[in-house]
């Protein structure tokens, strides 16, 4: 009697205590991991925001378009909070992933070890976002001074289209880079990009026909040159 | 040095010549049909005002194809005292266009230095190939104070039309005079005499291959003479007619090339002209004589669209460049009927101020913020024309006058607001 006790009510319970007693570490280590990530990450951002404040990085930020988006897109209250944000994310989802890995079932396991094979990708396409909305910016104030320079009425359209294309294009290689959809995508963009070309012909031979007359005539065949715009000596 | 710059057999030329007192440069590309009228006229004065002293004529090229060597061989009076030499033209004088000057021309200038180095002459005038209006007595006027009154520059002075060198008169000239305290009133004339100390030191630079060398190699030179502190002063020309090599339609590369220049050069010297208060006028040669000039038509119509089209437009952009104040009068400006369009000498000054500081400070790409002060300047200078327009030359000049003494007025506004680089003092006196 007593060896089935022992064996059939006493053992499993036994084992059940030791089992929960491991589980229950675990959690508990996780739990700690993340309090510690929380705690750590948010002295992090302090640090990250007073010190580059200090060095005057929302100015440099400013100067590179940055802190417009930054701005207007309501994500922060400057780009030095921002990038302490950053880096206060980035120590979070490490705790996190550490205290996943803490409890070391084989879900958990697998999940982190995803994460990490899939992290290059991540950065690299939050690079590609980065680079290509500084070349949109750019590319995009150079079209508006030069338009406007050259008195074209729709300067400010043409300069939001060259910004649209590219940003465009930049989220298009940045999903890519994911590996989100990629056929999905790029037959998005072509018909997109195909139907906007196709209404901007439409648009100019019923709407500009004869502007495109006098445009594609005065390349093929050109009239004796007017008088030069501007006869003026500037220097 | 020397053998970068010149040839073999140029050197060979200048050994066999020995020292010389007196260099006429003339640098060209394409000038066939002015060039032999530039060498006589040289060649003239050398033999009526400076008959006793030895001297060279040297035709710098930057690889003409239109028979300009031929036209110079032609227009020779004496064999011994002219030599012909090419300058390298780089890729960039071909591809960069167009181009306000001559192509080359930092080059054909670094090779003149170099000769009148070597040659030991006491002084050297530059002239441009182009000139139709040069006489034999523009080279008493350029090489007379360098050789007889000990100075290291010599600016040329020149009656121009009032709407003529809007950008000289507006920008160039006030700015400059405002920053080191000179009263230059051609600072990119394109013509000047200059000693051999001034010369040499030139040279000892390290911006001929750079944009500076190719692109504002005038305000350099007159800047660094002033800067710098060597003698400095003007010689009265009379009119400048040259066949012109400014296209107006690319107006915001030049301003790039000319504003950006002075602008650039704000950096290399602020420990100078945060320093300066004032100006001192600079000495004038020759007698101003009354000339007929050429006319001056201008499109205010045009001019005035353009304003109010950036001012429209390019909002965005010049909220990182201008001052608030600044932006909310040029708004209002902007807002006028064109028959009460006027912008204040206050305004004009404050808003190249502000510009000069945001060129400084990169707040946008420099190229950029250039190119978007052109449709500004047109402002002024519809501005500047509407006011001006029943005026007297006299008149237009007592209008540029005031304007300089806002410059100068409102310059502790630049020296407050620009970043000195650590280490050094403010003590504008």
């Amino acid at each position: 009697m007593r060896a089935f006790w022992e064996q059939a009510i006493l053992g499993p319970l036994r084992d059940l205590g030791r089992q929960t007693l491991a589980s229950l570490s675990s959690l508990i280590g996780m739990l700690a991991l993340i309090l510690l990530g929380l705690i750590v990450g948010w002295i992090a951002k302090e640090i990250i925001y007073r010190l580059l404040r200090a060095l005057r990085f929302d100015r440099l930020c400013d100067r590179l378009g940055v802190g417009l988006v930054v701005e207007r897109t309501g994500l922060a209250r400057s780009s030095s909070y921002l990038a302490g944000q950053i880096v206060q994310g980035l120590i979070i989802l490490t705790a996190l992933l550490a205290g996943l890995n803490a409890l070391g079932t084989p879900l958990t396991r697998n999940l982190v070890d995803r994460f990490f094979l899939y992290l290059p990708h991540l950065l690299a396409a939050l690079l590609v976002l980065v680079v290509g909305a500084l070349v949109s910016r750019f590319l995009g104030r150079s079209v508006l001074i030069a338009a406007v320079n050259a008195q074209v009425p729709s300067a400010r359209l043409l300069a939001g289209l060259t910004r649209f294309f590219v940003m465009a294009l930049t989220v298009v290689a940045a999903l890519d880079e994911l590996g989100i959809s990629r056929t999905t995508i790029i037959v998005t963009f072509a018909i997109l990009f195909g139907g906007v070309v196709t209404a901007a012909a439409i648009a100019l031979g019923l709407g500009a026909r004869d502007l495109a007359h006098d445009l594609l005539q005065s390349q093929f065949r050109p009239k004796a040159r007017p008088e030069v715009e501007d006869p003026m000596r500037h220097l | 040095m020397d053998e970068e710059i010149l040839k073999g057999q140029v050197k060979e030329k200048l050994s066999a010549l020995g020292e010389v007192e007196i260099i006429v440069g003339i640098p060209s590309y394409n000038n066939a049909g002015t060039i032999g009228h530039v060498v006589r006229a040289a060649q003239t004065g050398l033999l009526k005002y400076f008959p006793a002293r030895k001297a060279l004529v040297v035709n710098s090229d930057g690889g003409s194809k239109d028979g300009t060597l031929e036209a110079v061989e032609q227009a020779k009076l004496d064999t011994q005292a002219l030599l012909s030499v090419s300058h390298p033209l780089y890729p960039v004088h071909r591809l960069t266009t167009p181009y306000y000057g001559l192509p080359g021309k930092g080059s054909a200038l670094r090779t003149l230095f170099r000769i009148a180095e070597l040659t030991q002459a006491r002084a050297l005038a530059v002239v441009g190939a182009d000139l139709r209006s040069i006489a034999p007595e523009w080279f008493e006027l350029l090489l007379g104070p360098v050789l007889d009154r000990e100075f290291d520059y010599v600016a040329p002075y020149y009656k121009r039309h009032k709407f003529d060198g809007t950008i000289t008169n507006s920008i160039v000239y006030p700015l400059t005079r405002a920053l080191y305290g000179r009263r230059v009133r051609q600072p990119i004339g394109g013509e000047f005499g200059i000693s051999r100390r001034l010369a040499s030191r030139l040279l000892t630079e390290e911006v001929w291959n750079t944009d500076v060398a190719r692109y504002g190699i005038d305000i350099w030179m007159t800047t660094t003479a002033l800067a710098e502190n060597y003698k400095v002063c003007q010689s009265y020309l009379g009119a400048k007619i040259h066949d012109t090599k400014d296209p107006g339609s690319d107006l915001s590369g030049m301003l790039v090339q000319v504003v950006g220049s002075v602008f650039g050069l704000m950096e290399t010297y602020d420990s100078v002209w945060c320093n300066v208060l004032g100006s001192l006028p600079a000495p004038l040669f020759g007698i101003p004589f009354e000339v007929g000039l050429e006319p001056v038509r201008i499109n205010l119509g045009r001019m005035l669209a353009s304003y109010q089209q950036a001012v429209r437009d390019l909002l965005p952009v010049y909220r990182s460049i201008i001052s608030s104040p600044q932006l909310e009068d040029l708004e209002v400006a902007a807002a006028l009927p064109d028959s009460e369009f006027a912008l204040s000498d206050e305004l004009w000054v404050a808003v190249i101020y502000d510009f000069a500081l945001g060129y400084h400070r990169r707040v946008i790409d420099r190229e950029h913020l250039v190119r978007s002060l052109t449709p500004l300047y047109l402002g002024w200078v519809a501005s500047f024309a509407c006011q001006a327009e029943n005026e007297t030359s006299a008149q237009v000049e007592e209008r540029i006058e005031k304007l300089c003494l806002v410059f100068e007025q409102l310059k502790p506004y630049l020296i407050n607001q620009w970043p000195l680089r650590s280490g050094e003092k403010r003590s504008a006196s």
